[in-house]
């Protein structure tokens, strides 16, 4: 079981990112690793620096703020955007990365001293050209847990150009691994307990919690499309990339019960169940 | 309960964890790795500060947080010049027990911060000083024993909200107590 991988974290995108290599021979020593793994701190924090909508100078908070304006915006921005939006319409809005609104007049995100507008919207609210973006209509983006797994297979992609060839991305529920060693994955689940999901090789799993009292030590909340609070629980999701993981979870949390696991895996994702669940 | 047993109880039963909700822990640098990390290449003075009960106060009151240690951990930074302060720090929240280091420029910026291990616990132990300091040896004595005990996790969203209030802490700490570089 042991891993033995060098594992350092940082405070980041309002949560603890951490980031194991196996370090030695294969990215020749500990200094090194640390370099590539400084690197994919970095990423991250651009990605932060990006994505951000509590940041009102983010690329997201320029292009939610220009009522309707064409923005300019960084391509890893844009990025973003194509991915939430893709996966707003093939989901049929089961993810929505319009549901801002709803989470201003929510209080879980803020308002910038905008008006709410509309509480949420649909994937043809968002237009793309080269090098910039527009709102058609007065809706807010969020990509919140999208840009968090998103961040996630940047500092992967770091890491692996610097030559390493195992090792974890972890921010916030969203965790990846690359390499062939399979690593055990723990879910946290609601009382804070761990349970061992299984183990993991190249692919990401990605967790949700619905429901419960707003805690200020977990400031996630998902909406559904219709503003209506997801079901309650614990949903985690398997796919090969983590923005996928995480944008799934949501899917798997404001999908009709009976159509859950297969909204997920059409999507190119499959629903991970913990032991207690699978015998449920 | 030493910390060891209660890890190895969550390895040999995971499944009993949901009943037993027991601390989470990991040990990520050493204090010799983040002063490397954080300021490469540098040598590092420990220097001694005793914090006066009334440059406590104005670090409370200016940042808003408490100042539990009179005595801080502080080393300058030196490369060629002063390249600024590295200090370790710890920060205790509702479900968590933090050690850090920030390293911060002569001009109060902050060039980074590295957690150097995390204690998550959902039960009161947490706030035990003895538990803690326990603990505190462990951490600076044999960081990547417990490596093959840390759990991956995938799950909610934990804030990092009292490490931030921390380190806004002591860049007023900075002002307040420490000689310009």
């Amino acid at each position: 079981m042991g891993d033995a991988l060098h594992r350092r974290g940082r405070p980041l995108l309002g949560t603890f990112v951490e980031i194991a290599v196996a370090p030695g021979a294969d990215v020749g020593g500990a200094d090194r690793a640390d370099r590539a793994v400084s690197a994919a701190f970095a990423a991250i924090e651009t990605v932060h620096g990006l994505l951000s909508f509590q940041d009102p100078a983010s690329d997201l908070s320029r292009l939610n703020g220009a009522a309707g304006g064409w923005v300019k915006l960084d391509p890893l921005t844009l990025r973003a955007i194509g991915l939430a939006r893709a996966m707003t319409r093939l989901s049929g809005g089961l993810f929505n990365c319009t549901v801002g609104g709803a989470l201003v007049e929510r209080g879980v995100l803020p308002d910038h001293d905008l008006s709410v507008g509309l509480l949420s919207g649909v994937a043809e609210d968002i237009e793309v050209k080269p090098g910039a973006a527009r709102l058609a209509r007065p809706v807010r983006l969020t990509l919140d847990g999208l840009a968090k797994g998103l961040a996630v297979d940047l500092a992967v992609a770091r890491l692996r150009r610097a030559g390493i060839t195992h090792g974890l991305v972890e921010a916030g529920g969203d965790l990846r691994v690359f390499g062939d060693i399979p690593t055990p994955v723990h879910r946290r689940e609601v009382d804070g307990g761990l349970t061992l999901l299984g183990h993991l090789t190249n692919g990401a799993v990605a967790t949700s919690r619905v429901g419960g009292d707003p805690d200020p030590d977990q400031p996630g909340w998902i909406v559904a499309a219709d503003g209506v609070a997801a079901k309650p629980g614990l949903y985690s999701v398997l796919a090969r990339m983590a923005w996928r993981a995480d944008a799934l979870t949501k899917v798997a949390a404001t999908a009709a019960v009976d159509d859950r696991d297969e909204a997920v895996t059409r999507l190119r994702g499959r629903r991970v169940l913990s032991d207690n669940e699978a015998a449920a | 309960m030493t910390a060891r047993n209660l890890l190895g109880l969550m390895l040999i039963a995971p499944a009993a964890l949901a009943v037993a909700a027991p601390a989470s822990a990991k040990d990520y640098l050493t204090i010799a790795q983040a002063q490397q990390v954080l300021f490469p290449g540098a040598t590092f003075a420990p220097t001694a500060v005793t914090l006066t009960p009334d440059q406590i106060k104005r670090i409370r009151k200016q940042s808003g947080v408490r100042q539990r240690e009179d005595k801080p951990r502080i080393w300058r930074a030196m490369k060629g010049g002063n390249l600024g302060w590295f200090i370790i720090d710890e920060v205790v929240g509702k479900h968590e027990f933090i050690t850090y280091a920030a390293a911060l420029s002569p001009s109060g910026r902050v060039i980074g911060i590295e957690i150097l291990s995390y204690r998550e616990t959902h039960g009161g132990e947490i706030r035990e000083a003895a538990w803690r300091a326990k603990f505190r040896g462990k951490t600076l004595a044999d960081p990547f024993k417990l490596d093959r005990d840390v759990p991956n996790i995938s799950g909610a969203t934990l804030s990092c909200r009292n490490v931030l209030d921390g380190v806004k802490r002591l860049l007023v700490m900075q002002q307040v107590a420490l000689p310009a570089l």
